[in-house]
């Protein structure tokens, strides 16, 4: 066994937790709406999205083989990595992904431990991005294609990111308020009944595309790594366990669930109805789906966002908790600054060490952070049966300490 | 064209459709259950009218609308995974290669 090929597998543990955290991460984007409204018990709505993104994870067929070209230079535009990075079996090429994949991680469970739907994307994209301007300069990043097509940072990544959530917004917002102009007149208990319903169904569908979405890139990495290394050579396809793997690696985290998201985004953000859910899912699933279609990348979590935000906009009379959404806001727009500063600095940390040492000192410095943040969590868990305590209500379980008692 | 131009021509069609499907199908989703309501009278509305017998088939008619609706995002879905993708260019949907 070389050493190269001890990267490569870190690489590919790497790839499949940074798959996870997409998972635990995005399960708020389906199914807070649903949770919030009771429409679905919360360990049933977490089941069915693990299923249905198991499922669409198995549906992308397509080759996302090219998804760091628009962001990175590190491959030729087959697909295959520059020659200059796989001159020594791959393994300047595969220091790059890992401190990239390793700063996505680091950033997507901070995210988490503070409650905020931050992209996976653009943690991904913010990782790469750094340590490629670490290990090959600034140049090394396409921050604005060449002209001919939506490419680049700027164009794939910052525009739709300004863009989507308020189209996704207004689109909710609209919505909404059809839903309750046609509706009023009409009991109450009726019309929650019937939207319960309609939510699941297109919780579900938002379910089914993220899993094609977001599998995929994991999918398109790991194929990356292991032609660098000269171990898979087709650019048409994907090798069979790694798809497998990611479908897996994401149904498992989005079973999982990340409560703390799902919480912000259910009952943070607004008081969400039955009929502001239907009218939120439904304008995610068709934002999503119509862009995918129109090739116009965009995040899901900036979607859902906008979403809710925009039922709560729509609904007369609802309130709408400005600050939180203020908060969101912020920790959308240092995300990828963020990742890109860890996926820096691990690179470098890799690059001092050198070689193998390097890999292996990275990737256990991702292990010490993981679980340092999954200890800080625990002190204030939030899991399926806290998730849907009011958000105003004072923690009746926490008091506080009074001043002047710290040492 | 700058990538500003690339992006905002793509969102007003990513709105024109959102607004369609995702704003539109969810209003026919709400007719329905108005109908339905219309259909079982009664406590169903705050009018405690008499049940109309049209309005269950009127509802479910809308509903059926709307299923066709989810229908073919689910289809969009799969077939852009087998390097396929819905054509409106008969105006009935059709799958053609990407």
């Amino acid at each position: 066994m070389t050493e190269s090929t001890v990267i490569l597998a870190l690489v590919v543990v790497t790839a499949l937790g940074f798959d996870f955290t997409n998972g635990f991460h995005d399960t708020a984007n389906a199914m807070a709406t649903s949770i919030a409204t009771k429409a679905l018990r919360p360990k049933v709505a977490v089941a069915l999205s693990g299923i249905l993104n198991l499922i669409g994870a198995f549906l992308s067929v397509e080759v996302a083989l090219t998804v760091s070209n628009a962001v990175v230079k590190i491959q030729n535009s087959d697909g295959t990595p520059k020659d200059s990075l796989t001159a020594d079996g791959g393994s300047a090429l595969l220091l790059i992904i890992l401190a990239g994949l390793i700063g996505g991680i680091i950033w997507n469970l901070l995210t988490w431990l503070l409650g905020l739907p931050s992209s996976s994307s653009h943690a991904l994209f913010g990782g790469l991005i750094g340590a490629t301007i670490a290990g090959l300069g600034w140049a090394g990043v396409n921050w604005n294609g060449d002209g001919s097509k939506l490419d680049g940072v700027v164009g794939k990544v910052l525009l739709p990111a300004v863009l989507s959530p308020v189209i996704a917004g207004v689109v909710a917002a609209v919505g909404t308020w059809l839903i309750y102009r046609i509706t009023v007149g009409v009991a109450k208990r009726f019309t929650d009944n019937g939207f319960r319903w309609g939510q699941i169904g297109s919780a579900s569908l938002v379910s089914l595309a993220h899993g094609t979405n977001d599998a995929q890139k994991t999918m398109g990495i790991i194929t990356l790594a292991l032609i660098a290394t000269g171990d898979w050579t087709d650019t048409k396809n994907i090798p069979f366990w790694v798809k497998a793997s990611c479908a897996l690696a994401i149904a498992l985290g989005t079973y999982l669930g990340g409560w703390r998201i799902i919480r912000t985004l259910g009952k943070g953000l607004v008081e969400i109805a039955p009929p502001q859910g239907l009218a939120a899912e439904s304008s995610s699933a068709a934002v999503i789906l119509a862009s995918s279609h129109l090739g116009f990348a965009l995040s899901t979590t900036h979607v859902a966002t906008g979403s809710i935000l925009g039922s709560g906009v729509g609904k007369p009379g609802a309130q709408v908790r400005w600050r939180v959404a203020g908060r969101m806001v912020a920790a959308w727009l240092i995300t990828l600054p963020s990742a890109a500063i860890v996926g820096a600095l691990m690179w470098y940390l890799a690059d001092l060490v050198g070689g193998l040492g390097g890999a292996i000192v990275v990737f256990v410095v991702l292990l010490a952070a993981a679980a340092f943040m999954y200890l800080r969590s625990r002190r204030k868990p939030i899991d399926h049966n806290n998730v849907n305590d009011e958000w105003d209500a004072p923690a009746a379980d926490a008091p506080r300490e009074p001043a002047g008692t710290a040492v | 064209m700058s990538n500003l131009g690339f992006a905002l021509e793509g969102a007003w069609k990513v709105l024109a459709a959102g607004l369609v499907l995702g704003a539109g199908l969810p209003a026919l989703f709400a007719l329905g259950i108005r109908s339905l309501a219309w259909g079982a009278g009664g406590d169903a509305e705050v009018s405690h009218a008499r049940p109309n017998p049209a309005g269950k088939v009127i509802g479910y008619l809308l509903f059926a609308i709307v299923i066709f609706g989810v229908l073919l995002g689910i289809t969009f879905i799969v077939a852009s995974g087998f390097g396929k993708t819905i054509s409106f260019e008969h105006i009935f949907p059709t799958i053609v290669d990407k």
